[in-house]
């Protein structure tokens, strides 16, 4: 079920953006973390939770999960990249209930979550998850480890810090650039119970959730999901391009197949 | 100012269990009273301004009212960019407080001066920015700042006593009334600008303002008195574009103002870069007392 969700998912992604004509929309980067925003959004987030896509380049994803979710409207959608619409590439101020931050800019969501879930904390409402998607990449960004040092010391343990973990930044393989900054290590050594799984595997992603709703310190969490990007594009799967490439309504059913 | 800040901050808070203070490890002696008096809503967010920063507005979002709270480059210039998308893009309702406006810091060197803070926040769209000019003005404005759901910025200085009488706080007021010069002040300066002028201020040739708040609409008096002396002098502890001077500048000619001479002392920067208090700095550029009386005098 949770399969033909993400198939179904993933093929609206390619279209909308194949209607831009462009290589703005980061597929790449949205092919790789919307398995992780389906599970989070439809399979573990309750009614008052809040997710926050601080990769926001990867808003598609996010537009696509709201879609199904009924709260992006598909009129409300199809104004994507759109003069004058309702979405662009980075995420909008415009549905503070489901986009709490407009991101673009990284480093910036993890903060914002710390804020929600330090009010939580002090008008004791214990109730409500705060789940906040970064990028591997993102963990170059030093507000991130600010937000880190905060998440921990405060015993923010209604956080739950997922790291879209494809390899990949803007222009190289996060190995090539600053190393590796959402290793197991790190994350730990700030403060945070840490589990790692495949990040495209539903399977994995539950159980790892699970263990983490498991954990009994107050501590934050950090889930280290492993994925691919562009991943279901076989023929630019965990390629630089394939957060480059230009999807257009002619070259669209190519990829679309390859999605079978 | 600092210290009328922590303590009404804490009646403030004591009343109103939304606010919540959030420093940059900042404010030995400002705060003890408010940490004891409102537990966990005084948080010392460490050294970590752009944390802090977003982390305000995260708490906005819930309905809180946040005060970030540091020396005034550290939450206005380093943090420029979660202020202009985590707080004002989203309106939220965080107040920043910036300490050491202008030359404040003297000795502590340009890195903890500032001389931008008007002109970058007065770029962003929302926000309501204070700079008082007596430490009279602090509970006034704070209660405006409670008031107002929606970013704004404090640029607190000390607090000196100033020799003539002061009306109730306003964004604009009319301190001196003259015939041949309108005097416009930005905040805490005034000080200086009066001790300067002093011995000519009961001449009757001065029309001395001071605002405090900005942006605001010019008022019909001040209107009158430019028309009147067409001779007009802004003065402000802050470097020329987008501060004060440029608002005046701006609004005379959208007004058709029609005036003969616009004089603007502004602050330059650093010409030695030696160190000083805070008047060796205003003597660099012009701005202390005796530099304003002989510009003033002359233009009268």
């Amino acid at each position: 079920m949770k399969d033909k969700l993400s198939r179904n998912l993933r093929e609206k992604v390619l279209r909308l953006a194949a209607s831009t004509g462009t290589k703005y929309p980061h597929v790449g980067s949205s092919m790789s973390c919307i398995d992780l925003i389906i599970e989070t959004q439809f399979f573990q987030m309750k009614k008052n939770d809040k997710f926050i896509l601080s990769k926001g380049h990867a808003s598609l994803s996010l537009y696509v999960v709201l879609n199904k979710k009924g709260k992006i409207s598909d009129k409300q959608l199809s104004t994507y990249f759109k003069e004058g619409g309702l979405f662009g590439v980075h995420p909008p101020p415009t549905f503070p209930e489901d986009i709490p931050l407009a991101t673009g800019s990284l480093g910036h969501g993890l903060s914002f979550a710390c804020g929600i879930a330090k009010a939580d904390q002090i008008i004791k409402n214990k109730a409500r998850k705060i789940f906040c998607l970064i990028s591997d990449g993102e963990c170059n960004e030093g507000s991130v480890w600010e937000a880190a040092l905060f998440a921990s010391h405060h015993k923010l343990k209604n956080i739950i810090v997922i790291i879209d973990k494809n390899g990949f930044q803007g222009i190289d393989a996060t190995s090539n650039v600053l190393g590796d900054a959402a290793s197991q290590e790190k994350w730990k050594s700030f403060g945070f119970n840490v589990i790692q799984c495949d990040g495209h595997s539903y399977f994995h992603l539950e159980k790892a959730f699970k263990k983490i709703s498991n954990f009994k310190n107050n501590q934050p969490s950090v889930l280290i999901a492993k994925t691919v990007r562009g991943k279901g594009l076989k023929s630019i799967e965990g390629k630089m391009e394939s957060n480059y490439f230009t999807l257009n309504n002619e070259n669209v059913e190519k990829y679309l197949k390859e999605l079978e | 100012m600092r210290i009328t800040f922590g303590k009404y901050l804490t009646k403030l808070a004591t009343k109103n269990k939304k606010i919540v203070l959030l420093t940059g490890d900042l404010g030995h002696g400002v705060f003890e009273e408010l940490a004891k008096t409102v537990g966990e809503r005084y948080i010392n967010a460490g050294v970590a301004e752009h944390n802090m920063s977003t982390v305000a507005a995260g708490m906005a979002y819930t309905g809180m009212m946040s005060w970030i709270y540091s020396a005034a480059p550290f939450v206005t210039i380093k943090v420029l960019e979660e202020v202009r998308n985590d707080i004002t893009y989203h309106n939220a309702n965080v107040k920043i407080v910036g300490l050491g406006g202008g030359f404040d810091y003297g000795m502590l060197g340009p890195s903890h001066h500032v001389l931008q803070d008007i002109s970058m926040l007065m770029s962003l769209p929302n926000i309501k920015i204070y700079a008082p000019a007596v430490a009279e003005d602090m509970i006034p404005i704070m209660d405006r700042m409670v008031k107002h759901s929606g970013p704004d910025y404090l640029r607190l200085t000390k607090a000196e006593n100033i020799p003539i009488n002061f009306p109730a706080f306003k964004a604009v007021r009319n301190l001196a009334k003259g015939n041949k010069i309108t005097v416009i002040v930005l905040g805490s300066i005034i000080k200086d600008v009066v001790a300067g002028i002093l011995p000519v201020l009961k001449l009757n040739k001065i029309d001395l303002w001071v605002v405090c708040e900005m942006p605001f609409k010019i008022e019909q008096k001040l209107i009158e008195s430019i028309n009147r002396t067409k001779n007009l002098c802004v003065i402000e502890e802050h470097v020329k574009t987008g501060g004060l001077g440029e608002f005046i500048s701006h609004s005379v000619v959208s007004s058709r103002l029609s005036i003969k001479r616009f004089t603007h002392l502004f602050a330059t920067g650093y010409k030695t870069h030696h160190y000083g208090y805070r008047d060796f700095y205003l003597k660099e550029n012009g701005l202390d007392q005796d530099s304003i009386k002989k510009t003033v005098t002359k233009l009268i």
